[in-house]
């Protein structure tokens, strides 16, 4: 069967701090993934924003040195001299050398402001070129018309034209990488007729853009042409032998600002209006995230106190929950026990383990009161019995008394009649006077004393008796109908089967604080088994006097309690001894109830 | 009492979990290898483009595995005893991997041997000695680009052609392993080679050797030199002699005066090897090989053949021209 889940634990405790520290747990795993991921995500978007703005700021130079190079294309391509030396026809030797050395002041004053400027050429078809300061050479092996930028400044009619990264080899003796920035001048309506002018731009101007900021360790920075050809990759060289793969059509197609590979790069991208370059910052996330990382320690430290004060907090609320309610336990093991006295449980607070506590103490009162009560009544019942038992004279002990009175009678001993019938009266007179429940000490012997002249009477030859009562005790009050019986069981269980002559002693005195009553006989004694079973109701036999020896017993330890009662000693064919102890000077707080 | 117990169990499991997922969260991305340190042993540390690239790929692949490394080496190819004394001055540096490019075919061997013994990972590069050590080897595959080589004048052959090959050093691995390769690319032609000669990678030599072997046979018309000093001076004596217009060429590496003379068609193609490569190949396997992990016995650096043609292309002007703005400057010529 399915249990359920709280109900799984064996204690309430346990139930309390599991599902505490699970409830935490969680909360803290969410609160944990949540603020993680956010961070994460945070610091992501401050490094492309950050990546950005440094690459940025590398499109921005980029496009301040590309702007610089068509300025100077554009003045070149404008200006008076150029144009007269390009279109001019017939023009004089003279005036050819003139114009050269102005347009090649020009040029000299260019390269010698600018250090990224590599060269700056102008090509005419028909003139004489004109290349830096006028003393560098054409490359006698290159045929500068098929080079690629010569061709697309023809393409693209009198617009500048901006070049990949490439090694200019136009020029005779010199390999230079470098940007090409490259526009045909023409007279507008003859497109063909005219020149090409080129500026380069030192490549070194845009790698060192890149080189010199740094995206981290790891981080770097390319660069891509408007067709996707790279114009700066710190890997060029791995890329080209396909040991290294770059990102170039994801980067073209890219529609956000920056994304993220599954291989923990960030890619920043930013692109330029102006050159149609796309300038690309490359971040290793994992650089990127040590302080996320820092932030993640901390977190996890929360975390981890968090935890630890949730369950302390668990473990004392439990305890407060759970205190009462293992009082109430304890209390009610203590209620099995019968112990009311401790069971009584304090009722602290009013909630409903208070209610409980205290419908719990009402019950256990109740219990206690009927208990008591019940008691009580079966006192008062076993009392009352005992009471109807004593008030009985054995009618066999009647008709055997009456018909020796006969046969006295018969007999014509007319001093044993009346002596016989007088003590018959006083024992009947005594059995009926009920009002008295104890009688002094000389009074129960006195009673006894006239059973046993009875008894003498009818057993002549057989019984002999003796009575000796410290006259200390004699007053002493006792309860009544305790002596007669151990009389009666002497006579009928000992001296009646011996053969010969019977000797009872009655003894009484004083022992410390208690009375002793003890009952001799020399008759034929009790063997242990007897002995052991002395008490039980069938030795009660119909000859004895309704008092049997248990009821002796039972009643001594009603009144005085289990400190006192009846004892036996005795020995087959030696005689037995009962003794009765009482204590000294009860008080009679019991009178009249019996 | 049960009770209490087991609540105490349990909250001390539950702190248990919470600890080892704290631990397992704290150390999750601590892992970092105390960064290695690697050094580099080049036959030469100069100016030109082919240590300097090595060099360069080195501390490129340096710089992205996150490694130290150190770079030595003589000015001279030439200093193998200075080298030598660079190795035992790197190994007293306890570095975990040395990848070295050894100057002599049998004079480095002792050396290496204690590089070995040292505990330290060894890794060659460019060049092989007569006995096989290191991890790893990576070079340039000279057979397959003399085969390369070959293969690509075979073109130039028909029944007359007559070939002779400039080497540099007689039983050196690179110029046995380029010629052999050079042999296997021509196939059938490779009967026309009439002569190799040895020029000691001394251009003046290769010069006078080509000058003779054109006097020898007058009708040669394919000449090919195993490295940049038999190629140059070869072509030097071609162009010279002003037979270039008959006679095929073709070189190996590349210098300024080489891709001038392909521009110009002296040469009509040249096989030149990845330096750059080869730098950051070699450093990347000597980490792999410290780190204890498998490497390849041997790693091809590549080659290209570069023809007037392709020599401009985006691929190749960087394997040509692999730094910026140092050839040649402004009107010098």
């Amino acid at each position: 069967m399915k249990k359920n889940f709280l109900t799984r634990f064996r204690s309430i405790r346990t139930s309390i701090i599991f599902s505490f520290a699970l409830l935490i747990i969680f909360a803290l795993l969410i609160f944990l993934v949540l603020s993680l991921k956010l961070t994460r995500e945070t610091a992501l978007e401050n490094s492309a924003e950050y990546t950005s703005q440094l690459i940025g700021q590398v499109n921005n130079d980029i496009d301040s040195y590309i702007g610089y190079m068509e300025n100077i294309s554009f003045i070149v391509a404008s200006s008076k001299d150029v144009r007269d030396y390009l279109f001019e026809e017939d023009l004089s030797l003279e005036r050819q050398k003139e114009l050269r050395e102005r347009i090649s002041g020009v040029f000299q004053t260019i390269t010698d402001t600018r250090d990224d400027i590599t060269n700056i050429a102008l090509l005419p078809e028909e003139r004489e070129c004109l290349i830096n300061r006028g003393k560098s050479q054409l490359n006698p092996f290159i045929n500068v018309s098929e080079l690629s930028w010569y061709q697309d400044a023809l393409e693209a009619g009198g617009k500048a034209v901006l070049s990949s990264s490439h090694v200019q080899n136009a020029i005779h003796g010199s390999y230079d990488w470098v940007v090409t920035l490259s526009r045909n001048i023409s007279r507008g309506e003859d497109p063909g007729a005219g020149g090409v002018f080129f500026v380069d731009l030192n490549y070194s101007a845009i790698s060192n853009l890149c080189e010199r900021i740094s995206l981290g360790n790891r981080g770097y920075i390319y660069i891509l042409d408007g067709t996707g050809g790279i114009v700066y990759h710190p890997q060029q060289q791995l890329i080209y032998s396909g040991m290294k793969q770059e990102l170039i059509t994801e980067v073209m197609e890219a529609e956000t600002s920056f994304f993220e590979t599954k291989d923990g790069r960030l890619y920043t991208i930013s692109r330029s209006e102006q050159t149609g370059w796309i300038v690309v910052g490359v971040s290793v996330v994992s650089e990127l995230m040590q302080r996320v990382d820092a932030a993640r320690k901390i977190y996890v430290l929360i975390a981890a106190v968090l935890f630890m004060a949730a369950l302390i907090l668990a473990y004392l609320l439990s305890d407060e929950i759970t205190k009462p309610i293992k009082a109430l336990e304890k209390s009610m093991k203590e209620v099995e026990k019968g112990n009311f006295a401790h069971a009584v449980l304090v009722v602290r607070e009013e909630n409903e383990i208070g209610h409980l506590s205290r419908n719990f103490n009402m019950m256990t009162e109740e219990i206690q009161n009927l208990i008591e009560q019940r008691d009580q009544e079966q006192q008062i019942k076993r009392k009352s019995e005992l009471k109807v038992l004593q008030s009985q004279i054995n009618p066999h002990f009647l008709y055997n008394t009456l018909d020796s009175i006969i046969w006295m009678a018969e007999w014509g001993k007319n001093q044993e009649v009346v002596r016989m019938t007088s003590s018959l009266a006083k024992l009947l007179r005594r059995s009926i006077s009920n009002e008295q429940e104890t009688v002094t000490v000389a009074e129960e012997v006195e009673y006894t004393e006239t059973y046993l002249t009875i008894q003498k009477m009818r057993y002549k030859d057989k019984l002999e008796y003796e009575i000796l009562v410290d006259p200390e005790i004699l007053q002493e009050k006792i309860i009544k109908l305790i002596l007669q019986p151990l009389v009666e069981n002497a006579i009928y269980h000992g001296i009646k089967y011996k053969e010969g002559k019977g000797m009872l002693r009655i003894q009484g005195f004083r022992q410390e604080n208690q009375i002793v009553l003890q009952v001799q006989d020399d008759g034929k004694g009790m063997d242990a088994d007897t002995l052991a079973h002395i008490f039980e109701k069938h030795t009660r036999d119909t000859r004895s006097n309704g008092v049997g020896l248990n009821n002796v017993n039972e009643r001594i330890q009603l009144y005085y309690g289990c400190g006192y009662g009846l004892s036996f000693r005795s020995r087959l064919e030696e005689g037995t001894e009962a003794v009765i102890t009482l204590p000294l000077g009860a008080k009679e707080e019991n009178d009249g109830e019996l | 009492m049960g009770n209490y117990k087991q609540g105490i169990l349990t909250a001390g499991l539950l702190f248990l979990a919470a600890a080892l997922f704290g631990i397992w969260f704290w150390q999750g991305r601590e892992r970092s290898f105390e960064p290695l340190r690697i050094v580099l042993i080049q036959k030469a540390v100069d100016d030109t483009d082919f240590w300097t690239s090595v060099y360069e790929g080195g501390r490129m692949a340096a710089r992205e595995l996150g490694v130290e490394l150190t770079i030595m080496g003589p000015e001279q190819e030439s200093e193998t005893e200075l080298q030598n004394q660079m190795i035992l001055e790197a190994i007293e540096q306890k570095p975990d991997a040395i990848a070295l490019t050894p100057s002599g075919y049998q004079e480095t061997i002792p050396y290496a041997e204690q590089i070995e013994e040292a505990g330290i990972t060894l890794v060659l590069m460019d060049s092989t000695m007569e006995k096989e050590m290191g991890e790893s080897l990576i070079a340039t595959d000279n057979f397959e680009a003399g085969s390369k080589m070959g293969a690509y004048m075979k073109q130039f052959v028909d029944e007359e052609t007559i070939i002779g090959v400039v080497g540099h050093v007689r039983g050196s691995s690179t110029a046995t392993e380029r010629e052999r390769g050079f042999r296997e690319g021509l196939g059938e032609a490779q009967k026309q080679i009439v002569k190799v000669v040895f020029c000691d990678s001394s251009e003046d030599k290769a010069y006078d050797l080509t000058c003779d072997l054109l006097k020898d046979y007058p009708k040669m018309n394919l000449i090919v030199g195993l490295n940049e000093y038999s190629a140059v001076g070869a072509a030097r004596a071609v162009k010279d002699l002003g037979i270039s217009e008959n006679c095929h060429m073709a070189g190996f590496d590349s210098s300024i005066e080489e891709i001038q003379l392909l521009e110009e068609g002296i040469f009509d193609a040249i096989v030149i090897q990845k330096p750059f490569n080869m730098g950051y190949l070699g450093i990347e396997t000597a980490v792999r090989a410290a780190r204890g992990r498998d490497v390849e016995t041997y790693v091809d650096s590549g080659s290209e053949l570069i023809t007037k043609e392709n020599m401009y292309s985006e691929e190749n002007q960087k394997l040509l021209f692999p730094f910026f703005g140092k050839i040649g400057r402004d009107d010098g010529v």
